[in-house]
């Protein structure tokens, strides 16, 4: 009798352990953003909650949508370091466009634009990396260099250190402005968790990650879904460059500098393994976007200078690198 | 006199997550013997021998080493302390030295006070160490990357046994090795015995193990089930007897096909037209519908290069690989046209570790499981779910981690993805490498239906019995030549092949 209790006791004890082991990840994820909540309510009180919320939601919408495409990339063991760069040219070329044409359906016209941009130059990012076998951060490096001559030259064109969009594309109204972004989230979650759980771009792109020579000789094409995988980023680039334009209304020679290691962050922080595989999730990519930007927030409410919101940062993204290099597979992307 | 055990484990329990892989194990291995650990995939016998030698950790339950209380931190600890295993899979770094290998780990005892290293030493003593194994043709300076997996093997071996090994724990090694590599590690192993050492034998290969083993335990389901003494194995109905411990029930005699019809349909499957590559030239192939085609040769004689020149994973420089009226560029073409293939490098190339069963199993089929851009989950948890049935995978469900089964049922992950996606041709490179007998026995059962069904399948075997067992057609290769052509016969015999191998 007593036998079989230790018995049950130690299967128990075993698979909790188990449990917690398997998904160290998700559950460090999870923690990470409820102890921010937390921190957030209990730095935030009154009326500066709401407005507080406000911010984080604007802040994160343009995160969580960068983030959302860069899983995709990630699940395969890639990433792009252009894609900061890439979101300036975006948002200036849409300002550029949108003020040319004039009116809403010049701002239209400059983000088809761009959106036609962005997935060329997914496509040219997992098509060169895997046709010259070269890494993929060789690639976006060469992108990121392009895009910042890009940036500069168009700027230098309109002689300005600042463009501002003529024509209003937001809200006027803060808090409708709010759930307008909510629901952008919310409806781009509901698609990328459908192609990343529910259709053969997701299923490859981790297998890809996963064992690239078992997913070849399983009949994948690492050609095609490494192109269709950086151009779900281009997508989302797209769309993010026009969020952050309708928060912003302006773009310079800076804008978009430092997302690419900003979404990196995200993404380690909402539990992505950084070899990619079949353990990448689509929530990594909400949940990160939130923790960081609720990080920020909070810094920033207990009287953080500036400077050192980035130091502590740099500080928690060095920690979760070197306790995920620690890990026997634990490598960072190729 | 009585014995005295060199290693006791007491009560040993090992759970993986909610898997019981041992349950209140009691074994003892003593000195002067070779101790054969038999049992079917999955029965526990390298997670014995990997916490005995420190690789991990049992979750409940003693160990004694030499009389005291053993609990190694890791393999390092357990190799300096005199017990060293050689484990089924690679275990070398790559893009280093032989000698860097041999020596990985130890480099202060050829460094000055702690100061300069003198590699000159590390190469010598590499060199010295490797001739005394009767290795000369291996050379300590030369790259690692250079040898094939069987040289590696040897390697690994010459790394792990030095003077100080007390216990030597061979894990399903052998089937990596080739006769030459096979018969180094029995003298290794017997020599071991003779120095009053204690050597743990763990093979999938009967022969093997009653001709080389003094002493046998078998397992079944994390549980002893038996202890076999050298006159017990000497018995003539030894073999039936351990299966039926190791099974649980009676096998019988249907192992390979049991006719001699080498009949076939007509048509082609698959053609290799004067097909040239590295060092294949000029090779031509007819693959028929319902026909099985063995090839064999000791390791390096390009068989292994010919399945995967019909896979569409090799170059050509002349000549093309058809399947029908299509032309077999690349692995993409080879599967869109109904062919799969079992890789002999199961872990790096035919699976992904750590992926589930059930996403192992399904990946070539999720094309043929899509509706528009929908996967169906249900429809891919139906499709694992009837192959895990089939193969008998003994998981606790799809979900679990391929990298937590035993090596047989990973190799049983690999086949079943092809099963799965009802391939009309199949290239298997060892499909039974590393299978106990009662998942051969289904395995070589599944090849019989296949062809039945006028399936088309190219058999690459290293294991000769195999070949006469169960192919319609019996090509041998020797220096990447073609040798001799044998019909299925009852009469063909293995030492009427051998000559044509060496």
């Amino acid at each position: 009798m007593s036998e079989t209790v230790t018995s049950q006791k130690l299967d128990e004890r075993t698979s909790f352990k188990s449990f917690v082991k398997t998904h160290i990840f998700d559950l460090t994820a999870y923690a990470g953003l409820a102890v921010m909540l937390v921190l957030f309510l209990i730095f935030n009180s009154g009326p500066r909650l709401m407005y507080n919320f406000s911010a984080v939601v604007q802040a994160a919408a343009v995160y969580s949508i960068l983030a959302l495409g860069a899983v995709f990339i990630y699940s395969m063991g890639f990433m792009d370091v252009s894609l900061g760069q890439q979101v300036g040219v975006y948002v200036i070329l849409m300002i550029l466009i949108g003020n040319k044409i004039g009116g809403p359906g010049g701002v239209v016209v400059g983000f088809l634009v761009s959106l036609a941009l962005a997935l060329a130059c997914g496509a040219i990012n997992g098509a060169v990396s895997i046709f010259l076998g070269l890494p993929s951060i060789v690639t976006s490096l060469f992108l990121m260099f392009f895009f910042t001559g890009a940036q500069y030259l168009m700027m230098e064109s309109t002689g300005e250190n600042t463009i501002k969009l003529i024509q209003n594309v937001k809200p006027a109204d803060r808090n409708t402005y709010t759930l307008m972004l909510i629901g952008i989230i919310i409806l781009l979650a509901i698609i990328g968790n459908y192609f990343f759980n529910y259709t053969k771009l997701g299923k490859y792109t981790r297998a890809i990650g996963a064992n690239k020579v078992a997913a070849k000789q399983s009949g994948i094409s690492l050609v095609k879904w490494q192109v269709l995988g950086y151009m779900a980023l281009g997508f989302c680039a797209a769309v993010a460059s026009f969020v952050m334009l309708t928060r912003t209304g302006t773009a310079g020679k800076g804008t978009g500098s430092g997302y690419a290691m900003d979404i990196m962050i995200c993404l380690i922080l909402g539990g992505m393994p950084l070899k990619g595989g079949m353990k990448s999730k689509i929530s990594c990519a909400l949940v990160g976007a939130f923790t960081y930007t609720l990080l920020s927030n909070v810094l920033t409410t207990m009287g953080v200078p500036l400077n050192w919101v980035n130091f502590v940062k740099a500080c928690i993204f060095l920690l979760i690198v070197l306790l995920t290099c620690r890990k026997p597979n634990g490598v960072l992307p190729r | 006199m009585e014995k005295e055990p060199i290693i006791e484990v007491r009560h040993m329990v090992k759970n993986f997550g909610p898997t019981r892989a041992l349950r209140d194990v009691d074994v003892s291995f003593y000195r002067g013997e070779i101790r054969g650990l038999v049992g079917e995939n999955g029965s526990g016998k390298s997670t014995i021998t990997s916490i005995v030698a420190g690789m991990q950790k049992a979750t409940s339950g003693e160990m004694f080493y030499k009389g005291e209380p053993w609990n190694p931190a890791s393999m390092v600890d357990a190799q300096l302390h005199g017990i060293s295993m050689v484990l089924q899979e690679a275990n070398t770094i790559p893009n280093c030295t032989v000698a860097e290998n041999i020596f990985a780990g130890r480099f202060n005892e050829f460094a000055k006070a702690n100061s300069f290293l003198s590699m000159k030493k590390v190469n010598a003593a590499a060199q010295k160490l490797l001739d005394s194994f009767g290795l000369q043709r291996i050379k300590a300076t030369d790259n690692i990357n250079q040898y094939g997996f069987e040289d590696r093997k040897l390697i690994e071996i010459v790394r792990c046994v030095s003077d100080e090994t007390e216990v030597f724990v061979v894990d399903e090694t052998t089937t990596a090795l080739s006769h030459e590599g096979r018969q180094i590690l029995y003298k290794l192993i017997h020599r071991l015995k003779d120095e009053n050492k204690s050597v743990i034998f763990i093979s999938h290969d009967m022969d093997e193990i009653l001709e080389q083993c003094t002493d046998l335990t078998v397992l079944r389901d994390g549980e002893i089930k038996g202890h076999l003494n050298r006159a017990e194995m000497d018995e003539p109905d030894s073999v039936k007897k351990i299966r039926f411990l190791m099974v649980g029930r009676e096998i019988g005699d249907a192992y390979y096909r049991e006719d001699y019809d080498s009949s076939h349909l007509p048509e082609v499957a698959l053609k290799l037209d004067h097909v040239s590559f590295g060092p294949i030239k000029d090779f031509s192939l007819e693959l028929h519908k319902g026909e099985i085609i063995g090839f064999g040769g000791l390791s390096g004689c390009g068989m292994h290069e010919i399945g995967r020149a019909a896979f569409g994973l090799e170059k050509l420089s002349e000549g093309k690989v058809t399947c029908g009226d299509r032309e077999i560029k690349s692995c993409l073409d080879a599967i869109e046209n109904g062919i799969g293939y079992i890789s002999k490098n199961r872990d790096t190339e035919a699976l992904i570790l750590e992926g589930s069963i059930a996403e192992n199993i399904v990946l070539p089929s999720v094309n043929a499981l899509s509706h528009g851009t929908f996967v169906s989950p249900k429809a891919e948890k139906q499709l694992a779910d009837g192959e895990i049935e089939n193969f008998r995978i003994k998981c606790n469900s799809g979900k679990q981690w391929v990298n937590t089964l035993s090596g047989g049922n990973k190799q049983k992950v690999s086949f079943s993805k092809w099963t799965a996606k009802k391939s009309d041709v199949l290239i298997m490179d060892c499909p039974t490498r590393g299978v106990d007998i009662g998942v051969k026995q289904f395995m070589y059962h599944v090849i019989d239906e296949m062809k039945k069904q006028g399936k088309s399948i190219i058999l690459i075997s290293e294991e000769l019995a195999e070949l006469i067992g169960m192919a319609d057609k019996i090509l041998i290769m020797k220096d990447f030549e073609v040798t001799h052509e044998f019909k299925r016969d009852p009469k063909l015999s293995e030492t009427d092949i051998i000559e044509y191998m060496i």
